[in-house]
């Protein structure tokens, strides 16, 4: 099976602290991969390493998709999510004057409304604006929040922002998707709907993952592969269960 | 006859009515929506103003056998030449009106594109003060440089109906003409917001680097909305200067961009139609100053002064009872947004 995404030992150093210390793993296609490991121990900043918030200190990123390879480390955040590389983050950072639906439709990629030259004819625009409108109402269906659609998103729960986040990644069509911590202030019966629906998209449109979370009995039930990170170093890596019962994960997280 | 006209108040309040607005619609949407801090609107203002003056006086001199080498229209006899050349062909007037109008919007729209360039490097906090600085700096330019009258500006700049003997006829006309061009821009924005270029303007006015996460090129947005905000501030600039007949560069004082702040605060940030209430209300009590006090005559109080206390009241009276101005942001409207209400309301009975 190929890989999606390759990150080859990539180092990040804030002044002296080494938030990143030679991380190499990868994603394969169709893969669904959990990210675990304790606070502080570098999960996120890998993510803003591979989504182009931060320039790597050494090593590089590489993406692959249908059209080639690319190296990815170094590109501007809008550059990396064109190359389709979608990120959603921890604490939900939703444009908070808009509107859910809005929230949702703003994401997809290649709208022909956002054209200066086209936006003045409606026509030109109108039937993929209620596509889009579709696709969000289907998704927004599918977690039951159909009745939050017009609700400005600063109106939300802790819990439907942090959907909403998850939700606004998944409305672009892409070929990997990064969330930070999706389930985090969901509660379980949603939480497991979220994993359950990401897993049916893995299985039917062969999208890949590549997924932070600290609640570790929900996202060991879906995911093929796990890496563990321990103070900017990969502690180990494999099959969920083997994950969980390594003496070195457990050290780890509870801290002898 | 001693008495208050009411005609003419009412015509002088509805045009600065009319090309004040203009402003606030734009400025409206560069800083209320797309989250730009415009502090130097006055700028584009400014450049449309200056553009269409040099053109006409230029062009009506050259094309009437003047050389302008020899007599500038700045000169006092440019100027002289210009009150008996100015209104003679019609469609002159009216063709250069034309022209001046879109060389405005193209050079104060083409410098708004310019200066995003400066302004992406400075980082967001910095925009308002790097554009607060360029308008004095294009002032104090006006101010020194020949060609354009320096300090005593341009005179005599023949509007477009200078032609028609009755005054009142001519300035209800021009009045029509500036209404025009505000329902164009009112259109033109309303167009603009309630789209999905409108929905990605709000987006990186909430949180620019989540917009550039969901691969919104941020820059480039900003630059397409400075283009066509200066672009038709430009066009305010022109009709101005075709209103007074004249320009001068204290005029164009920083104190213009912040009239309009206090269009759009008090009439709603982010909503366009309190843009037009806003402009509205800060017009008339302009107006109705400059109109009431000789009556009144009071010569202790300039109305200029007066005027500021009044819309600095006017600000902190509507701000404490509705902090968001009197007609606060709407979501916008997109087909999206209007089958989405027929759908929930459908579902709601």
């Amino acid at each position: 099976m190929s890989t999606v995404l390759e990150v080859r030992d990539v180092a990040k150093y804030f002044g002296g602290i080494r938030a990143l210390d030679g991380i190499t793993l990868s994603v394969p296609e169709k893969g669904l991969i959990g990210l675990i490991g304790p606070n502080g121990s570098g999960k996120t900043t890998l993510f803003n390493v591979v989504t182009g918030f931060y320039v790597p200190d050494r090593g590089s990123v590489w993406f692959r998709d249908s059209g080639g390879t690319w190296r990815i480390d170094g590109l501007n955040p809008n550059e990396v999510f064109r190359k389709g590389i979608v990120r959603t983050f921890q604490t939900p950072r939703l444009f908070k004057s808009l509107t859910v639906l809005e929230n949702l439709l703003l994401t997809p990629i290649g709208q022909k409304g956002e054209d200066i030259t086209r936006v003045f004819y409606e026509k030109t625009w109108r039937d993929q604006e209620l596509e889009l409108a579709r696709k969000a109402v289907k998704l927004l269906k599918t977690f039951n929040m159909l009745q939050y659609a017009n609700l400005m998103a600063s109106e939300l729960s802790v819990a439907h922002m942090k959907m909403l986040e998850t939700m606004r990644g998944l409305m672009t069509p892409a070929t990997l998707y990064l969330l930070d911590e999706p389930a985090a202030g969901v509660d379980y019966p949603q939480a497991r709907e979220l994993f359950s629906y990401v897993k049916r998209l893995r299985n039917e449109q062969g999208l890949s993952f590549l997924i932070i979370e600290h609640r570790i009995e929900i996202l060991m039930e879906f995911v093929d592969y796990v890496y563990v990170l321990h103070n900017g170093r990969l502690l180990c890596e494999g099959k969920p269960q083997e994950v969980v019962s390594d003496p070195r994960v457990i050290e780890a997280y509870i801290g002898v | 006859m001693f008495g208050f006209d009411i005609v003419g108040f009412m015509i002088s309040w509805l045009t600065l009515f009319g090309i004040y607005s203009i402003l606030a619609i734009t400025l409206n949407v560069e800083s209320g929506i797309s989250g730009i801090t415009n502090f130097g609107k006055v700028v584009f203002y400014g450049i449309g103003a200056y553009v269409s003056a040099m053109l006409t006086t230029y062009l009506i001199l050259m094309l009437n056998g003047v050389n302008v080498s020899e007599i500038p229209p700045y000169n006092i006899n440019g100027v002289i030449l210009l009150g008996e050349l100015g209104n003679k062909n019609p469609a002159l007037n009216i063709g250069l009106f034309l022209l001046a109008i879109i060389l405005s919007f193209i050079v104060a729209g083409a410098i708004g594109y310019l200066l995003t360039y400066p302004i992406l490097r400075v980082g967001p906090e910095f925009v308002g003060f790097t554009l607060l600085s360029s308008g004095e700096l294009t002032r104090i330019f006006l101010l020194h440089y020949e060609p354009v009258g320096a300090s005593k500006g341009l005179m005599g700049i023949p509007n477009p109906f200078g032609w028609i003997p009755d005054s009142r006829i001519r300035q209800i006309l021009y009045l029509m003409l500036v209404l025009g061009f505000l329902a164009l821009t009112f259109i033109t924005m309303k167009k603009l917001v309630n789209s999905p270029l409108g929905r990605t303007l709000k987006a990186v006015r909430d949180d620019e680097t989540a917009a550039l996460c969901m691969g919104k090129h941020v820059p480039k947005i900003k630059a397409t909305v400075l283009f066509i905000g200066s672009g038709f501030s430009g066009i305010a600039g022109a009709l101005l200067s075709y209103y007074f007949t004249s320009v001068n560069p204290n005029m164009f004082a920083p104190s213009v961009t912040f009239n309009a702040w206090a269009m759009i605060i008090l009439g709603g940030f982010g909503n366009l139609v309190g843009s037009l209430l806003g402009a509205a209300i800060i017009t008339l009590v302009d107006r109705a100053l400059t109109f009431i006090i000789p009556l009144l005559g009071i010569t202790v109080i300039s109305p200029d002064y007066l005027r500021w206390l009044i819309v600095g009241l006017l600000l902190v009276i509507v701000l404490l009872v509705n902090p968001r101005g009197l007609l606060p942001e709407k979501p916008i409207e997109t087909p999206a947004s209007k089958e989405m209400k027929r759908e929930t309301g459908e579902e709601g009975g």
